[in-house]
């Protein structure tokens, strides 16, 4: 076989990988937003979801998914950068290093069904927080805490060495060289990575079958104090999300209208996601841009 | 052989220019990466403003040498010296040195560009602004002047505020210099400043360094020989290690002591 035919068959086999790839992806996303979007209006992402009658919507799970994030990410960045910031600016390449970066990659690739029973034991029963928003939060941030740490330290790593010389050799200290000029170097990096775990935690579900619960209580959007009950604010109250809400009403919605509201919810899950990944993008050009100085 | 001969060397030029006090005296300096040992039993003095390069065939010694003298080499994993670098009395080898006060007085600036990717300004006045310094008048003035020195200040004065990857990399490598002025050293070590620039800027940055010499100790690392011959008034030639000549810059091109100084500067190897 001559070389030219190899590289012939190598590149039909590649190209026919990507299609198969993009093919895939593009006909989940069809199917999804093809019957999803006709089910989304104002109303059903403004209405609270009704257990029996049709119609009902998903402003709670949408609230809720958006709460937990939020406390995800609260618990998790700081916590990751450090964390990454550590692995690759302070630890010693020894096998202490070894072991704890080996650790990170095994939590990373925990199932996140192990991380809901964990979150169950440890946050729900022994801390006794209930299903609740925190102990939801908790087990989140288990899950994504590795990735964060992650792309911290290969963000970091991706800095030149000699922008770190060049710190230091201005008689600035490894701290101050690290905080005004590394980690503004690595920022783009980390940010993006960041935005794309948030999606990876939106869309979460399993995680907060035993931690979240699968009902909300009732709210009162009028109520912001935070240690009422019905406020939306509360973090000690259970919290169904719209990824639990999706497969909560595909495995016991008796609702007439099980398949709108799976789609719906669906879609605008989707569609959140897809946003974080664009606006990832975005900001990572952005602030590309902004620092090699081409805008 | 070679011993003796490097110490008359040392000890006629010391005759030659009495009025130049030497800033840095080298002694016996030894360094080490793990069993492997760079730089050999190195004594010399560097003299005060005045360019000394130091030249040999890569792997020498001469940039982990010159590396040393700012203790940058710190940060080499395995990396340690032996013998004493004297500056104003005090060895700058001893743990007891502080080694970020140091290294403002020693500033240095390295092979490839690497202005941080801030704005101009902030490149200037990052460290002046770690030092303490938040009078954004004072900061200006320094900024303004180290950019006059470096020759600079004409092509960025309108855009300071501008990210420095956006200058060219002849511009980016002063700006690296200016950067490095910001603190007033008294000595500046430059590891081969201008090999990755071209001949236009790279004569920009001997023009320059000719210039600051009137203020500063400089010393360079240079694989250009004729780049040393240029601009150096003292010249050393190291060669595995070990320091085989050290001398004016215009002797050891014209007459050099040692063969194999004679045979590297000819270019027969390295």
């Amino acid at each position: 076989m001559t070389s030219k035919i190899t590289n012939r068959i190598a590149l039909t086999v590649i190209v026919l990988c990507a299609l198969v790839m993009t093919a895939t992806l593009a006909a989940l996303l069809g199917y999804i937003l093809y019957h999803g979007l006709s089910a989304i209006s104002l109303s059903f992402l403004t209405k609270d979801s009704s257990s029996f009658q049709a119609g009902g919507g998903i402003k709670n799970q949408l609230w809720n998914s958006f709460y937990i994030l939020f406390a995800t990410m609260l618990f998790t960045v700081p916590l990751g950068l450090c964390g990454g910031i550590y692995l690759s600016e302070y630890a010693k390449p020894n096998k202490l290093t070894q072991f704890i970066r080996s650790c990170v990659e095994v939590l990373a690739s925990l199932p996140s069904i192990v991380v809901g029973m964990f979150g169950l034991l440890i946050f729900v029963n022994y801390f006794g927080w209930q299903y609740s928003i925190l102990s939801g939060a908790l087990a989140l941030t288990v899950f994504n805490l590795p990735v964060i740490v992650r792309v911290t330290e290969d963000a970091l790593q991706s800095v030149p060495r000699e922008l770190r010389e060049g710190g230091l050799a201005l008689g600035v200290t490894q701290w101050h060289t690290i905080k005004t000029i590394v980690v503004p170097a690595a920022f783009p990096g980390i940010l993006t990575g960041i935005i794309l775990s948030a999606g990876r935690v939106f869309g979460e579900s399993a995680a907060l079958l035993f931690t979240a619960g699968l009902s909300t209580p009732n709210l009162d959007f009028s109520n912001w104090n935070p240690m009422s009950m019905t406020s939306p604010l509360n973090p000690f109250r259970s919290a169904e999300t719209l990824s639990v809400h999706i497969w909560q009403v595909n495995t016991a919605g008796i609702t007439p209208d099980i398949q709108t509201i799976a789609n719906g919810s669906s879609a605008v899950l989707v569609l959140c996601v897809l946003g974080f990944n664009l606006f990832a993008r975005m900001v990572g050009k952005f602030i590309d841009r902004k620092l090699t100085g081409k805008a | 052989m070679n011993q003796v001969y490097v110490k008359q060397n040392v000890e006629e030029s010391h005759q030659n220019m009495k009025k130049a006090s030497p800033v840095l005296e080298v002694k016996d300096l030894n360094i080490y990466y793990g069993e492997h040992h760079a730089v050999k039993h190195i004594t010399m003095p560097i003299e005060e403003k005045s360019i000394t390069a130091l030249i040999g065939p890569s792997g020498c010694g001469k940039s982990t040498f010159l590396r040393t003298i700012n203790r940058m080499n710190d940060l080499i994993h395995g990396a340690r010296s032996e013998g004493e670098i004297l500056y104003g009395g005090i060895n700058l080898l001893t743990p007891k040195v502080d080694v970020v006060q140091l290294r403002k007085e020693i500033g240095m600036v390295f092979q490839r560009p690497n202005p941080f990717p801030k704005s101009i300004y902030e490149n200037l006045v990052l460290s002046l602004k770690f030092s303490g310094i938040r009078d954004k008048k004072k900061l200006k003035d320094i900024a303004e002047d180290c950019l006059r020195k470096a020759a600079l200040w004409d092509e960025v004065k309108d855009r300071l505020d501008k990210s420095a990857l956006s200058l060219s990399g002849g511009q980016q490598q002063r700006l690296c210099i200016a950067r490095a002025l910001a603190l007033k050293p008294k000595v500046l070590l430059l590891d081969e400043p201008s090999s990755a620039l071209d001949p236009i800027s790279s004569s920009k940055i001997e023009e320059l360094l000719l210039k600051l010499k009137e203020e500063y100790t400089i010393i360079i690392v240079t694989h250009n020989m004729q780049q040393a011959a240029r601009i150096a008034d003292k010249t050393a030639f190291f060669y595995q290690g070990e320091l085989i000549e050290y001398g004016n810059t215009d002797q050891m091109f014209t007459h050099p002591a040692e063969k194999r100084t004679e045979d590297y500067i000819s270019g027969r190897f390295g």
